[in-house]
Protein backbone atom coordinates (compact mmCIF):
# COMPACT_ATOMS: atom_id res chain seq x y z
CA UNK A 1 0.00 0.00 0.00
CA UNK A 2 2.80 2.37 0.96
CA UNK A 3 4.50 1.64 -2.35
CA UNK A 4 1.32 2.45 -4.25
CA UNK A 5 0.85 5.73 -2.39
CA UNK A 6 4.45 6.64 -3.19
CA UNK A 7 3.88 5.77 -6.84
CA UNK A 8 0.71 7.85 -6.93
CA UNK A 9 2.49 10.79 -5.31
CA UNK A 10 5.37 10.54 -7.78
CA UNK A 11 2.96 10.47 -10.71
CA UNK A 12 1.06 13.40 -9.25
CA UNK A 13 4.23 15.44 -9.18
CA UNK A 14 5.60 14.33 -12.54
CA UNK A 15 2.54 14.35 -14.78
CA UNK A 16 1.94 18.12 -14.66
CA UNK A 17 5.62 18.68 -15.40
CA UNK A 18 5.42 16.50 -18.50
CA UNK A 19 2.36 18.35 -19.67
CA UNK A 20 3.63 21.81 -18.84
CA UNK A 21 6.71 21.13 -20.88
CA UNK A 22 4.66 19.83 -23.77
CA UNK A 23 2.16 22.70 -23.58
CA UNK A 24 4.54 25.50 -24.28
CA UNK A 25 6.88 27.60 -22.24
CA UNK A 26 8.55 30.73 -23.49
CA UNK A 27 9.03 29.44 -27.04
CA UNK A 28 6.32 28.34 -29.43
CA UNK A 29 5.78 24.59 -29.70
CA UNK A 30 7.60 23.19 -32.68
CA UNK A 31 7.67 19.46 -31.99
CA UNK A 32 4.49 17.42 -32.06
CA UNK A 33 3.40 16.53 -28.55
CA UNK A 34 3.97 12.94 -27.62
CA UNK A 35 0.61 11.56 -26.73
CA UNK A 36 1.30 9.67 -23.56
CA UNK A 37 -1.74 10.50 -21.54
CA UNK A 38 -5.38 10.07 -22.31
CA UNK A 39 -7.72 11.79 -19.99
CA UNK A 40 -11.40 12.06 -19.45
CA UNK A 41 -12.53 15.63 -19.73
CA UNK A 42 -15.96 17.08 -19.74
CA UNK A 43 -15.85 18.74 -23.11
CA UNK A 44 -18.61 21.29 -23.22
CA UNK A 45 -19.38 24.72 -24.44
CA UNK A 46 -18.67 27.31 -21.82
CA UNK A 47 -20.18 30.73 -21.44
CA UNK A 48 -18.21 33.38 -19.62
CA UNK A 49 -19.67 36.66 -18.42
CA UNK A 50 -17.13 39.41 -17.86
CA UNK A 51 -17.59 42.52 -15.78
CA UNK A 52 -15.57 45.63 -16.65
CA UNK A 53 -13.08 46.30 -13.87
CA UNK A 54 -13.65 49.44 -11.72
CA UNK A 55 -10.64 51.30 -13.17
CA UNK A 56 -12.32 51.55 -16.57
CA UNK A 57 -15.23 53.45 -15.09
CA UNK A 58 -13.11 55.68 -12.87
CA UNK A 59 -10.75 56.49 -15.73
CA UNK A 60 -13.79 57.56 -17.70
CA UNK A 61 -15.39 59.76 -15.03
CA UNK A 62 -12.06 61.41 -14.31
CA UNK A 63 -11.72 62.26 -18.00
CA UNK A 64 -15.30 63.55 -17.90
CA UNK A 65 -14.29 66.08 -15.25
CA UNK A 66 -16.02 64.61 -12.21
CA UNK A 67 -14.30 65.49 -8.93
CA UNK A 68 -13.01 63.07 -6.32
CA UNK A 69 -15.19 62.76 -3.24
CA UNK A 70 -13.45 60.95 -0.38
CA UNK A 71 -16.62 60.93 1.72
CA UNK A 72 -18.07 58.28 -0.54
CA UNK A 73 -15.39 55.73 0.36
CA UNK A 74 -16.22 52.94 2.79
CA UNK A 75 -14.32 53.65 6.01
CA UNK A 76 -11.36 51.30 6.36
CA UNK A 77 -11.99 51.14 10.11
CA UNK A 78 -15.09 49.08 9.34
CA UNK A 79 -13.09 46.30 7.70
CA UNK A 80 -12.48 44.44 10.98
CA UNK A 81 -16.21 44.46 11.75
CA UNK A 82 -17.09 42.23 8.83
CA UNK A 83 -16.92 38.74 10.26
CA UNK A 84 -19.50 36.91 8.18
CA UNK A 85 -17.72 35.30 5.18
CA UNK A 86 -20.23 36.57 2.61
CA UNK A 87 -20.10 40.07 4.07
CA UNK A 88 -16.29 39.90 3.99
CA UNK A 89 -16.36 38.98 0.30
CA UNK A 90 -18.82 41.78 -0.44
CA UNK A 91 -16.74 44.38 1.31
CA UNK A 92 -13.57 43.09 -0.28
CA UNK A 93 -15.25 44.04 -3.57
CA UNK A 94 -16.25 47.43 -2.17
CA UNK A 95 -12.72 48.21 -0.93
CA UNK A 96 -11.24 47.02 -4.25
CA UNK A 97 -13.42 49.52 -6.08
CA UNK A 98 -12.48 52.23 -3.56
CA UNK A 99 -8.82 51.40 -4.14
CA UNK A 100 -9.29 51.80 -7.91
CA UNK A 101 -11.11 55.12 -7.30
CA UNK A 102 -8.31 56.56 -5.15
CA UNK A 103 -5.64 55.33 -7.59
CA UNK A 104 -7.42 56.82 -10.61
CA UNK A 105 -7.56 60.20 -8.85
CA UNK A 106 -3.98 59.91 -7.56
CA UNK A 107 -5.01 60.12 -3.93
CA UNK A 108 -1.80 58.42 -2.86
CA UNK A 109 -2.34 58.41 0.91
CA UNK A 110 -5.76 56.89 0.53
CA UNK A 111 -4.48 54.37 -2.00
CA UNK A 112 -1.85 53.14 0.44
CA UNK A 113 -4.48 52.64 3.14
CA UNK A 114 -6.93 50.86 0.87
CA UNK A 115 -4.25 48.62 -0.61
CA UNK A 116 -3.28 47.60 2.94
CA UNK A 117 -6.93 46.97 3.80
CA UNK A 118 -7.69 44.65 0.90
CA UNK A 119 -4.40 42.86 1.51
CA UNK A 120 -5.46 42.26 5.14
CA UNK A 121 -8.96 41.19 4.15
CA UNK A 122 -7.62 38.72 1.58
CA UNK A 123 -6.44 36.39 4.34
CA UNK A 124 -9.77 35.52 6.01
CA UNK A 125 -11.41 35.29 2.59
CA UNK A 126 -8.76 32.75 1.58
CA UNK A 127 -7.32 34.65 -1.36
CA UNK A 128 -4.07 35.91 0.12
CA UNK A 129 -2.18 33.70 -2.39
CA UNK A 130 -3.37 36.08 -5.11
CA UNK A 131 -1.20 38.80 -3.56
CA UNK A 132 2.31 37.56 -4.18
CA UNK A 133 5.33 39.15 -2.60
CA UNK A 134 6.49 40.88 -5.79
CA UNK A 135 3.10 42.55 -6.24
CA UNK A 136 3.16 43.95 -2.71
CA UNK A 137 6.76 45.14 -3.12
CA UNK A 138 5.95 46.80 -6.44
CA UNK A 139 2.94 48.52 -4.90
CA UNK A 140 4.98 49.80 -1.97
CA UNK A 141 7.75 51.16 -4.18
CA UNK A 142 5.36 52.88 -6.62
CA UNK A 143 3.00 54.60 -4.24
CA UNK A 144 3.84 58.02 -5.68
CA UNK A 145 3.71 57.05 -9.34
CA UNK A 146 0.18 57.50 -10.69
CA UNK A 147 0.46 55.30 -13.79
CA UNK A 148 2.21 52.48 -11.97
CA UNK A 149 -0.25 52.66 -9.14
CA UNK A 150 -3.24 52.25 -11.43
CA UNK A 151 -1.46 49.38 -13.15
CA UNK A 152 -0.68 47.71 -9.82
CA UNK A 153 -4.20 48.08 -8.46
CA UNK A 154 -5.42 46.54 -11.72
CA UNK A 155 -2.92 43.72 -11.42
CA UNK A 156 -4.09 42.96 -7.89
CA UNK A 157 -7.73 43.02 -9.00
CA UNK A 158 -7.08 40.72 -11.96
CA UNK A 159 -4.95 38.43 -9.75
CA UNK A 160 -7.89 37.98 -7.37
CA UNK A 161 -10.32 37.38 -10.26
CA UNK A 162 -7.98 34.86 -11.81
CA UNK A 163 -7.24 33.10 -8.53
CA UNK A 164 -10.92 32.60 -7.72
CA UNK A 165 -11.69 31.57 -11.27
CA UNK A 166 -8.94 28.97 -11.35
CA UNK A 167 -9.87 27.63 -7.93
CA UNK A 168 -13.50 27.01 -8.80
CA UNK A 169 -14.76 29.72 -6.45
CA UNK A 170 -16.98 31.37 -9.03
CA UNK A 171 -19.67 32.13 -6.46
CA UNK A 172 -17.25 34.13 -4.31
CA UNK A 173 -15.88 35.82 -7.42
CA UNK A 174 -19.40 36.82 -8.42
CA UNK A 175 -20.07 38.34 -4.99
CA UNK A 176 -16.79 40.31 -5.08
CA UNK A 177 -17.29 41.49 -8.68
CA UNK A 178 -20.92 42.46 -8.08
CA UNK A 179 -20.07 44.38 -4.90
CA UNK A 180 -17.19 46.14 -6.65
CA UNK A 181 -19.45 47.05 -9.52
CA UNK A 182 -22.17 48.33 -7.15
CA UNK A 183 -19.60 50.48 -5.32
CA UNK A 184 -18.47 51.88 -8.68
CA UNK A 185 -22.05 52.71 -9.67
CA UNK A 186 -22.64 54.18 -6.19
CA UNK A 187 -19.65 56.50 -6.53
CA UNK A 188 -20.59 57.58 -10.05
CA UNK A 189 -24.27 58.14 -9.18
CA UNK A 190 -23.36 60.24 -6.14
CA UNK A 191 -20.71 62.29 -7.93
CA UNK A 192 -22.72 62.99 -11.08
CA UNK A 193 -24.91 66.06 -11.43
CA UNK A 194 -27.78 65.11 -13.68
CA UNK A 195 -28.10 68.49 -15.38
CA UNK A 196 -24.44 69.07 -16.20
CA UNK A 197 -22.70 65.67 -16.50
CA UNK A 198 -24.43 64.17 -19.53
CA UNK A 199 -21.74 61.65 -20.45
CA UNK A 200 -21.61 60.31 -16.89
CA UNK A 201 -25.42 60.05 -16.85
CA UNK A 202 -25.26 58.07 -20.10
CA UNK A 203 -22.56 55.82 -18.68
CA UNK A 204 -24.72 55.19 -15.64
CA UNK A 205 -27.69 54.28 -17.84
CA UNK A 206 -25.44 51.87 -19.77
CA UNK A 207 -24.80 49.92 -16.59
CA UNK A 208 -28.01 48.06 -17.31
CA UNK A 209 -26.00 45.94 -19.76
CA UNK A 210 -23.32 45.18 -17.18
CA UNK A 211 -26.08 44.23 -14.77
CA UNK A 212 -27.42 41.79 -17.41
CA UNK A 213 -23.98 40.18 -17.60
CA UNK A 214 -23.83 39.91 -13.81
CA UNK A 215 -27.26 38.32 -13.56
CA UNK A 216 -26.42 35.84 -16.30
CA UNK A 217 -23.16 35.04 -14.52
CA UNK A 218 -25.04 34.31 -11.29
CA UNK A 219 -27.53 31.89 -12.86
CA UNK A 220 -24.83 29.20 -12.57
CA UNK A 221 -24.72 29.77 -8.82
CA UNK A 222 -28.35 30.52 -8.02
CA UNK A 223 -28.67 27.44 -5.81
CA UNK A 224 -25.84 28.62 -3.58
CA UNK A 225 -27.04 30.10 -0.32
CA UNK A 226 -24.22 32.69 -0.30
CA UNK A 227 -25.28 34.28 -3.58
CA UNK A 228 -29.03 34.55 -2.90
CA UNK A 229 -28.92 37.87 -1.08
CA UNK A 230 -26.78 39.51 -3.76
CA UNK A 231 -28.92 38.09 -6.57
CA UNK A 232 -32.03 39.45 -4.86
CA UNK A 233 -30.53 42.92 -4.72
CA UNK A 234 -29.42 42.79 -8.33
CA UNK A 235 -32.89 41.74 -9.44
CA UNK A 236 -34.40 44.66 -7.53
CA UNK A 237 -31.99 46.96 -9.32
CA UNK A 238 -32.85 45.33 -12.65
CA UNK A 239 -36.49 46.27 -12.08
CA UNK A 240 -35.49 49.91 -11.60
CA UNK A 241 -33.34 49.89 -14.74
CA UNK A 242 -36.11 48.12 -16.69
CA UNK A 243 -38.35 51.16 -16.20
CA UNK A 244 -36.15 53.05 -18.64
CA UNK A 245 -36.60 50.59 -21.50
CA UNK A 246 -38.26 51.96 -24.57
CA UNK A 247 -39.96 50.36 -27.50
CA UNK A 248 -36.98 51.35 -29.61
CA UNK A 249 -34.65 49.28 -27.46
CA UNK A 250 -36.88 46.28 -27.85
CA UNK A 251 -36.92 46.43 -31.61
CA UNK A 252 -34.34 44.86 -33.89
CA UNK A 253 -31.12 46.80 -33.68
CA UNK A 254 -29.94 46.83 -37.28
CA UNK A 255 -26.48 47.62 -35.95
CA UNK A 256 -23.31 46.64 -37.71
CA UNK A 257 -19.59 46.41 -37.39
CA UNK A 258 -18.48 48.08 -40.57
CA UNK A 259 -15.24 49.24 -42.03
CA UNK A 260 -15.25 52.96 -42.76
CA UNK A 261 -13.31 54.59 -45.57
CA UNK A 262 -10.25 54.96 -43.38
CA UNK A 263 -10.26 51.19 -42.77
CA UNK A 264 -11.38 51.56 -39.17
CA UNK A 265 -14.31 49.52 -37.99
CA UNK A 266 -17.19 51.24 -36.27
CA UNK A 267 -19.76 49.56 -34.10
CA UNK A 268 -22.89 51.56 -34.65
CA UNK A 269 -26.02 51.42 -36.70
CA UNK A 270 -29.27 52.83 -37.89
CA UNK A 271 -31.15 52.35 -34.67
CA UNK A 272 -28.46 53.68 -32.41
CA UNK A 273 -30.40 54.21 -29.27
CA UNK A 274 -30.32 57.15 -26.94
CA UNK A 275 -29.21 55.88 -23.58
CA UNK A 276 -30.13 59.04 -21.72
CA UNK A 277 -32.47 58.64 -18.82
CA UNK A 278 -34.85 61.12 -17.27
CA UNK A 279 -34.00 62.85 -14.02
CA UNK A 280 -36.61 60.71 -12.25
CA UNK A 281 -35.06 57.54 -13.62
CA UNK A 282 -31.60 58.73 -12.66
CA UNK A 283 -32.77 59.40 -9.10
CA UNK A 284 -34.58 56.06 -8.89
CA UNK A 285 -31.41 54.19 -9.91
CA UNK A 286 -29.32 56.26 -7.51
CA UNK A 287 -31.73 55.64 -4.60
CA UNK A 288 -31.79 51.88 -5.19
CA UNK A 289 -28.00 51.68 -5.51
CA UNK A 290 -27.58 53.73 -2.30
CA UNK A 291 -29.98 51.43 -0.50
CA UNK A 292 -28.16 48.25 -1.60
CA UNK A 293 -24.71 49.72 -0.96
CA UNK A 294 -25.71 50.75 2.56
CA UNK A 295 -26.81 47.19 3.28
CA UNK A 296 -23.46 45.87 2.03
CA UNK A 297 -21.26 48.19 4.07
CA UNK A 298 -23.36 48.18 7.25
CA UNK A 299 -21.36 46.69 10.09
CA UNK A 300 -22.79 43.77 11.98
CA UNK A 301 -23.11 45.76 15.22
CA UNK A 302 -25.13 48.45 13.48
CA UNK B 1 -7.93 -2.35 -0.57
CA UNK B 2 -6.11 -2.98 -3.84
CA UNK B 3 -9.17 -1.82 -5.72
CA UNK B 4 -9.26 1.48 -3.78
CA UNK B 5 -5.55 2.05 -4.44
CA UNK B 6 -6.13 1.48 -8.14
CA UNK B 7 -8.92 4.05 -8.16
CA UNK B 8 -6.69 6.56 -6.34
CA UNK B 9 -3.94 5.94 -8.88
CA UNK B 10 -6.26 6.37 -11.87
CA UNK B 11 -7.78 9.51 -10.34
CA UNK B 12 -4.32 11.01 -9.88
CA UNK B 13 -3.38 10.30 -13.49
CA UNK B 14 -6.68 11.57 -14.84
CA UNK B 15 -7.19 14.69 -12.75
CA UNK B 16 -3.72 16.15 -12.36
CA UNK B 17 -3.09 16.90 -16.06
CA UNK B 18 -6.43 18.71 -16.34
CA UNK B 19 -5.62 20.82 -13.29
CA UNK B 20 -2.13 21.66 -14.48
CA UNK B 21 -3.35 22.47 -17.99
CA UNK B 22 -6.04 24.74 -16.59
CA UNK B 23 -3.58 26.62 -14.45
CA UNK B 24 -1.12 26.83 -17.31
CA UNK B 25 -3.73 28.81 -19.23
CA UNK B 26 -3.67 31.40 -16.45
CA UNK B 27 -2.67 34.79 -17.92
CA UNK B 28 -2.18 33.15 -21.35
CA UNK B 29 -3.68 36.24 -23.04
CA UNK B 30 -1.27 38.63 -21.32
CA UNK B 31 1.73 36.38 -22.01
CA UNK B 32 1.12 35.30 -25.59
CA UNK B 33 -1.38 37.62 -27.32
CA UNK B 34 0.41 40.40 -29.14
CA UNK B 35 -0.78 43.73 -27.72
CA UNK B 36 -1.49 46.69 -29.97
CA UNK B 37 1.48 48.73 -31.11
CA UNK B 38 -0.56 51.78 -30.19
CA UNK B 39 0.49 52.69 -26.63
CA UNK B 40 -2.86 54.37 -26.01
CA UNK B 41 -4.51 50.96 -25.74
CA UNK B 42 -4.78 49.60 -22.20
CA UNK B 43 -5.39 46.07 -21.03
CA UNK B 44 -9.09 45.58 -20.41
CA UNK B 45 -10.16 43.48 -17.42
CA UNK B 46 -12.62 41.54 -19.55
CA UNK B 47 -9.78 39.63 -21.23
CA UNK B 48 -9.85 35.89 -20.61
CA UNK B 49 -7.82 32.72 -21.09
CA UNK B 50 -9.19 29.20 -20.99
CA UNK B 51 -8.41 25.61 -21.80
CA UNK B 52 -10.02 24.47 -25.03
CA UNK B 53 -10.42 21.10 -26.71
CA UNK B 54 -10.59 20.62 -30.45
CA UNK B 55 -14.15 21.01 -31.65
CA UNK B 56 -15.11 23.12 -28.67
CA UNK B 57 -16.99 26.40 -28.85
CA UNK B 58 -17.08 28.89 -26.00
CA UNK B 59 -18.53 32.33 -25.57
CA UNK B 60 -17.23 35.38 -23.81
CA UNK B 61 -19.78 38.07 -22.98
CA UNK B 62 -18.33 41.55 -22.65
CA UNK B 63 -19.51 45.15 -22.46
CA UNK B 64 -18.10 47.76 -24.83
CA UNK B 65 -18.71 51.39 -24.01
CA UNK B 66 -19.64 54.33 -26.19
CA UNK B 67 -16.75 56.66 -26.94
CA UNK B 68 -14.09 53.96 -26.67
CA UNK B 69 -12.01 52.06 -29.18
CA UNK B 70 -11.54 48.36 -28.59
CA UNK B 71 -9.11 45.82 -29.92
CA UNK B 72 -9.89 42.14 -29.51
CA UNK B 73 -7.15 39.65 -30.39
CA UNK B 74 -6.84 35.90 -30.11
CA UNK B 75 -3.83 33.72 -29.44
CA UNK B 76 -3.63 30.00 -28.92
CA UNK B 77 -1.34 27.02 -28.48
CA UNK B 78 -0.08 25.89 -31.86
CA UNK B 79 -1.47 22.37 -31.57
CA UNK B 80 -4.98 23.84 -31.83
CA UNK B 81 -4.27 24.97 -35.39
CA UNK B 82 -3.96 28.36 -36.98
CA UNK B 83 -7.49 28.92 -38.23
CA UNK B 84 -9.56 29.48 -35.16
CA UNK B 85 -12.94 30.87 -35.93
CA UNK B 86 -14.33 33.75 -33.98
CA UNK B 87 -17.56 35.59 -34.35
CA UNK B 88 -18.83 38.70 -32.66
CA UNK B 89 -22.51 39.05 -31.87
CA UNK B 90 -24.54 41.74 -30.24
CA UNK B 91 -26.51 40.22 -27.40
CA UNK B 92 -29.59 41.91 -26.13
CA UNK B 93 -32.53 41.09 -23.99
CA UNK B 94 -35.81 41.88 -25.64
CA UNK B 95 -39.30 41.72 -24.28
CA UNK B 96 -41.65 39.68 -26.42
CA UNK B 97 -45.26 38.64 -26.12
CA UNK B 98 -45.63 34.89 -25.82
CA UNK B 99 -48.77 32.80 -25.75
CA UNK B 100 -48.73 30.06 -23.14
CA UNK B 101 -51.18 27.18 -23.53
CA UNK B 102 -52.41 25.10 -20.63
CA UNK B 103 -54.37 21.92 -21.30
CA UNK B 104 -57.02 20.64 -18.93
CA UNK B 105 -59.76 18.02 -19.23
CA UNK B 106 -63.36 18.86 -18.46
CA UNK B 107 -66.70 17.04 -18.54
CA UNK B 108 -68.46 17.42 -21.85
CA UNK B 109 -71.85 19.06 -21.86
CA UNK B 110 -74.44 19.32 -24.59
CA UNK B 111 -77.49 21.55 -24.80
CA UNK B 112 -80.64 19.90 -23.55
CA UNK B 113 -82.36 20.65 -26.85
CA UNK B 114 -80.21 17.89 -28.33
CA UNK B 115 -82.47 15.40 -26.54
CA UNK B 116 -85.60 17.56 -26.36
CA UNK B 117 -85.57 17.48 -22.60
CA UNK B 118 -86.27 13.81 -22.49
CA UNK B 119 -84.83 10.46 -23.27
CA UNK B 120 -81.27 9.60 -22.52
CA UNK B 121 -77.91 10.82 -23.62
CA UNK B 122 -75.04 8.42 -23.01
CA UNK B 123 -77.14 6.74 -20.34
CA UNK B 124 -77.75 9.98 -18.51
CA UNK B 125 -81.24 11.32 -18.26
CA UNK B 126 -81.99 14.73 -19.74
CA UNK B 127 -85.02 15.45 -17.62
CA UNK B 128 -83.10 17.44 -15.03
CA UNK B 129 -82.74 20.43 -17.32
CA UNK B 130 -86.24 20.36 -18.66
CA UNK B 131 -85.14 21.20 -22.16
CA UNK B 132 -83.02 24.16 -21.01
CA UNK B 133 -79.40 24.55 -20.13
CA UNK B 134 -76.81 21.78 -20.56
CA UNK B 135 -76.48 18.19 -19.65
CA UNK B 136 -73.33 16.10 -19.09
CA UNK B 137 -72.64 13.58 -21.81
CA UNK B 138 -70.44 11.46 -19.57
CA UNK B 139 -67.47 12.11 -21.83
CA UNK B 140 -64.45 14.35 -21.14
CA UNK B 141 -62.96 16.85 -23.51
CA UNK B 142 -59.55 18.58 -23.65
CA UNK B 143 -59.72 22.33 -23.07
CA UNK B 144 -56.83 24.62 -24.03
CA UNK B 145 -56.48 27.88 -22.11
CA UNK B 146 -54.35 30.54 -23.77
CA UNK B 147 -52.60 33.25 -21.80
CA UNK B 148 -50.45 36.01 -23.24
CA UNK B 149 -47.41 36.91 -21.16
CA UNK B 150 -44.51 39.30 -21.73
CA UNK B 151 -41.22 37.45 -21.38
CA UNK B 152 -37.60 38.48 -21.79
CA UNK B 153 -35.64 36.68 -24.47
CA UNK B 154 -31.94 36.81 -25.25
CA UNK B 155 -31.21 37.51 -28.89
CA UNK B 156 -27.93 37.46 -30.75
CA UNK B 157 -27.17 39.31 -33.94
CA UNK B 158 -24.03 38.49 -35.90
CA UNK B 159 -21.78 41.51 -36.39
CA UNK B 160 -18.49 39.98 -37.46
CA UNK B 161 -17.21 36.61 -38.62
CA UNK B 162 -13.47 36.22 -39.07
CA UNK B 163 -13.99 33.41 -41.62
CA UNK B 164 -15.20 36.21 -43.93
CA UNK B 165 -12.09 38.21 -43.14
CA UNK B 166 -9.28 35.75 -43.95
CA UNK B 167 -9.42 34.21 -40.45
CA UNK B 168 -7.96 37.36 -38.99
CA UNK B 169 -7.06 36.89 -35.33
CA UNK B 170 -7.82 40.47 -34.32
CA UNK B 171 -10.30 43.26 -34.81
CA UNK B 172 -10.25 46.87 -33.82
CA UNK B 173 -13.32 49.05 -33.69
CA UNK B 174 -14.83 52.27 -32.42
CA UNK B 175 -18.01 52.04 -30.37
CA UNK B 176 -20.71 54.61 -31.07
CA UNK B 177 -23.18 53.27 -28.54
CA UNK B 178 -22.67 50.96 -25.58
CA UNK B 179 -23.26 47.32 -26.43
CA UNK B 180 -23.18 43.91 -24.90
CA UNK B 181 -21.15 41.68 -27.19
CA UNK B 182 -20.65 37.94 -27.32
CA UNK B 183 -17.34 36.75 -28.72
CA UNK B 184 -17.76 33.15 -29.83
CA UNK B 185 -14.57 31.14 -30.31
CA UNK B 186 -14.58 27.79 -32.10
CA UNK B 187 -11.63 25.43 -32.33
CA UNK B 188 -11.85 23.34 -35.48
CA UNK B 189 -11.50 19.56 -35.45
CA UNK B 190 -12.52 17.21 -32.72
CA UNK B 191 -14.59 14.85 -34.93
CA UNK B 192 -18.27 14.77 -35.57
CA UNK B 193 -19.12 14.84 -31.89
CA UNK B 194 -18.34 18.54 -31.86
CA UNK B 195 -18.31 20.31 -28.57
CA UNK B 196 -21.44 18.80 -27.20
CA UNK B 197 -20.29 15.37 -26.11
CA UNK B 198 -19.72 14.78 -22.44
CA UNK B 199 -17.02 12.65 -20.92
CA UNK B 200 -15.31 12.16 -24.26
CA UNK B 201 -11.82 10.68 -24.23
CA UNK B 202 -9.43 13.45 -25.19
CA UNK B 203 -5.78 13.28 -26.05
CA UNK B 204 -3.51 15.89 -24.56
CA UNK B 205 -2.61 17.02 -28.08
CA UNK B 206 -6.26 17.82 -28.67
CA UNK B 207 -6.23 20.40 -25.92
CA UNK B 208 -4.58 23.75 -25.53
CA UNK B 209 -4.88 27.27 -24.22
CA UNK B 210 -6.73 30.07 -25.97
CA UNK B 211 -6.31 33.67 -24.88
CA UNK B 212 -8.65 36.49 -25.78
CA UNK B 213 -7.01 39.84 -25.19
CA UNK B 214 -9.30 42.86 -24.93
CA UNK B 215 -7.73 46.33 -25.04
CA UNK B 216 -9.45 49.70 -24.89
CA UNK B 217 -8.75 53.40 -25.19
CA UNK B 218 -10.75 56.59 -25.40
CA UNK B 219 -11.64 57.20 -29.04
CA UNK B 220 -9.19 59.82 -30.33
CA UNK B 221 -10.81 63.01 -31.57
CA UNK B 222 -9.67 63.65 -35.14
CA UNK B 223 -9.17 67.11 -36.56
CA UNK B 224 -8.56 70.50 -34.96
CA UNK B 225 -11.31 70.25 -32.33
CA UNK B 226 -10.49 72.30 -29.27
CA UNK B 227 -7.33 73.79 -30.73
CA UNK B 228 -8.86 77.15 -31.57
CA UNK B 229 -8.75 76.67 -35.34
Amino acid sequence: MKKQIKLAATLLMLTPLVLLTSCGGDDPIEEPIEEVVEEVVEERNEEYYQIPSPDEMFGFIKESGLKFNGELLNDIQSSASYTDPTKQAMNFGVYSADLAYTAAYEEFNETTKYFGTIQKMADPIGISSAFDKSLIERAQSNLDNADSLVAITNTSYFAVVDYLDQNQQGDKLGIIAASGWLETVYIVANTTKYDSDKSAVDRLADQRLTLDNLLDYFTKYEDKEETKEMMGWLRELEMVFAQKETAEENSGSGISLKKKDNGKMVLGGSSEKKTSISKEQFNAIKDKVNEIRNKIVSTEEA
Amino acid sequence: MKFISKIVLIAVIVVSPAVSFGQYCNYFHSKYCQPSENDMFKLNGQSKSALFAKGQTSELNIIVYKGQDYRISLCMDENLGAQIQFKVYETKKVKVEKIFETKTTEDEYKPCEDCNGEGTMDNESCYTCNGEGQNATGETIEVIDKETKIVTEKRKELLYDNSQDGFSSEIEFTVESTRRLTVEVTIPGGGSGGGKSKGKMMKSSDMGCVGLLVEHMTTPIAGFKGTGF
